[in-house]
């Protein structure tokens, strides 16, 4: 299929985008394209304007700032898996990274556009969630800070307003003895996943002291489960258990390859695998 | 409503100059590149799962179903028929050699994909050849012959 018709501004620097997206309500901001053009063509979308940042300069920096690692909006996921700093301050992120998607899409999908899109079943969201990231937006009244727990609210769903635009994401540097482990279980490598686990973890293998447990591909948005986190703190792991915990705490949506209690099931064994990936 | 329905842009494709043309704002690069005859860069799925479409814009390996033509501007693009330095002839005969064409239809973005791991000049292992090709869909092959062309060009080059 073929995109119905919109009309495309290119927008010369973030001032100007951000007037026409608080001027037409029905305007959507174009990054990488790697998730907003499939729904055009698709015309699960179809908004009167797009307004391209892709050009905009100074909005792709990585940086340490203060306490914290400054991934700016434009940044692709190709150019973070390649960043130094990246790499010294948070390996886990290559991992994640090379599970999003093709080599291709990495070169244009943006990690401002996959954290303000918002899909459940995205990676990004949820390792910023697990780590307690700030998401800063730009809008006509200046910036502001939003912590990702409060950013998601539901499917494709945030707190950004109209007007705003996401500018970056600060991710809080790791203190000595924490450590974020990954896995998923998808069909084809870069695929979306069927399910997925991010964890924050402070300690080690046999001694771990506290414990985020955040899952992505399950729900409506970045599922946090505190409850079981702590029942798998105090009992070690137990399947049953944990599968039940979890069955309480988080509602688990079904698609088309898995169906809700496949999710369930996947989701409980992922924190075994997770926690067999720390050292001892 | 701000924007136009249309846009003007100067773009190369395969050294040729495109200088101030005119294409629809909807229109997806993929397309302007059919419509102007490089009818090598397939479309199979417009949704970027696929592969099919895959060409280089600046340097870099891109859906071509997943860029405006309108976002184009100012960029060197390259497809399939611009494939003719030394080391993509090399690759099209050890396509050719182990069967790795066979209807053709995702030939255009395999040989895109080769290309990128070729310039990153890293030796890999035939899972991570897969690993790397897994953004490329291919119905004809089952992947066996396109991964013993890939292993031979990196053997080649390294
Ligand atoms: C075949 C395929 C497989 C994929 N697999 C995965 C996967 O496994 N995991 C995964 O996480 N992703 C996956 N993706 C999506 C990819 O990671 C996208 O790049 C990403 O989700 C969106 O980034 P983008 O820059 O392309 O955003 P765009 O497509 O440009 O925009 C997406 C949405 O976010 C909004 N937006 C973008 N940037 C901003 C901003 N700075 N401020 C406010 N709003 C903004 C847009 O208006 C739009 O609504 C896949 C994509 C494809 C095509
Ligand atoms: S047509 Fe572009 S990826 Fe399938
Ligand atoms: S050769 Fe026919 S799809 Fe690959």
């Amino acid at each position: 299929m073929k995109a119905a018709h919109f009309s495309y501004h290119e927008a010369l620097n973030l001032q100007d985008a951000i007037k026409i997206k608080a001027h037409d309500d029905e305007s959507v901001i174009l990054a990488g394209g790697q998730s907003l053009l499939p729904a055009l063509n698709m015309r699960l979308s179809s908004p009167t304007c797009l307004i391209d940042i892709s050009k905009i300069s100074g909005l792709n920096e990585i940086k340490i700032d203060g306490q914290t690692l400054f991934i700016g909006a434009l940044a692709t996921h190709s150019d973070v898996m390649n960043n130094k700093t990246v790499k010294n301050n948070m390996p886990c992120m290559f991992d994640i990274l090379k599970m999003v998607a093709h080599p291709a899409i990495r070169n244009k999908g943006t990690h401002g556009g996959s954290i303000a899109y918002g899909d459940p079943a995205a990676e990004l969201p949820a390792l910023a969630v697990a780590t307690n990231a700030e998401i800063i937006v730009s809008g006509q009244n200046g910036d502001r800070s939003i912590n990702a727990k409060d950013f998601y609210l539901g499917l494709f769903e945030t707190t950004i307003n109209q007007d705003e635009i996401v500018v970056g994401i600060k991710y809080p540097l790791l203190k000595k003895g924490q450590k974020i482990v990954f896995d998923e279980v998808c069909r084809r490598h870069g695929d979306y996943a069927m399910a997925g686990l991010i964890a924050n973890v402070m300690g080690s293998k046999n001694d771990i002291k506290d414990l985020k447990l955040v899952f992505f591909a399950t729900g409506d948005k970045p599922d946090v489960a505190d409850k079981t986190a702590r029942l798998c703190l105090e009992n070690g792991y137990d399947y049953d258990k944990l599968k039940n915990s979890l069955s309480t705490e988080i509602d688990f949506a079904g698609d088309l390859n898995s169906s809700s209690e496949m999710k369930l099931h996947l989701a409980t064994v992922l924190i075994k695998k997770v926690l067999s990936k720390l050292e001892i | 409503m701000a924007g136009n329905n249309s846009v003007n842009i100067s773009f190369t494709v395969n050294g040729e100059n495109f200088n101030n043309v005119n294409v629809p704002s909807r229109q997806h690069l993929a397309d302007y590149l059919r419509s102007q005859g490089f009818t090598g860069t397939h479309l199979g799925c417009e949704q970027g799962a696929c592969g099919a479409c895959t060409i280089e814009m600046d340097g870099k390996a891109v859906r071509s179903c997943l860029v405006l033509a309108s976002q184009a501007n100012g960029a060197n693009l390259k497809t399939v028929e611009g494939f003719d330095d030394e080391m993509m002839e090399k690759v099209k005969q050890n396509f050719l050699k182990h069967n790795a064409f066979q209807c053709g239809f995702c030939s255009p973005g395999m040989l895109m994909t080769t290309k990128e791991i070729l310039l990153n000049k890293k030796k890999l292992t035939r899972d991570e050849i897969r690993s790397e090709i897994s953004g490329n869909y291919c119905r004809c092959t089952g992947y066996q012959s396109i991964v013993d062309a890939i292993e031979e060009c990196i053997n080649e080059i390294n």
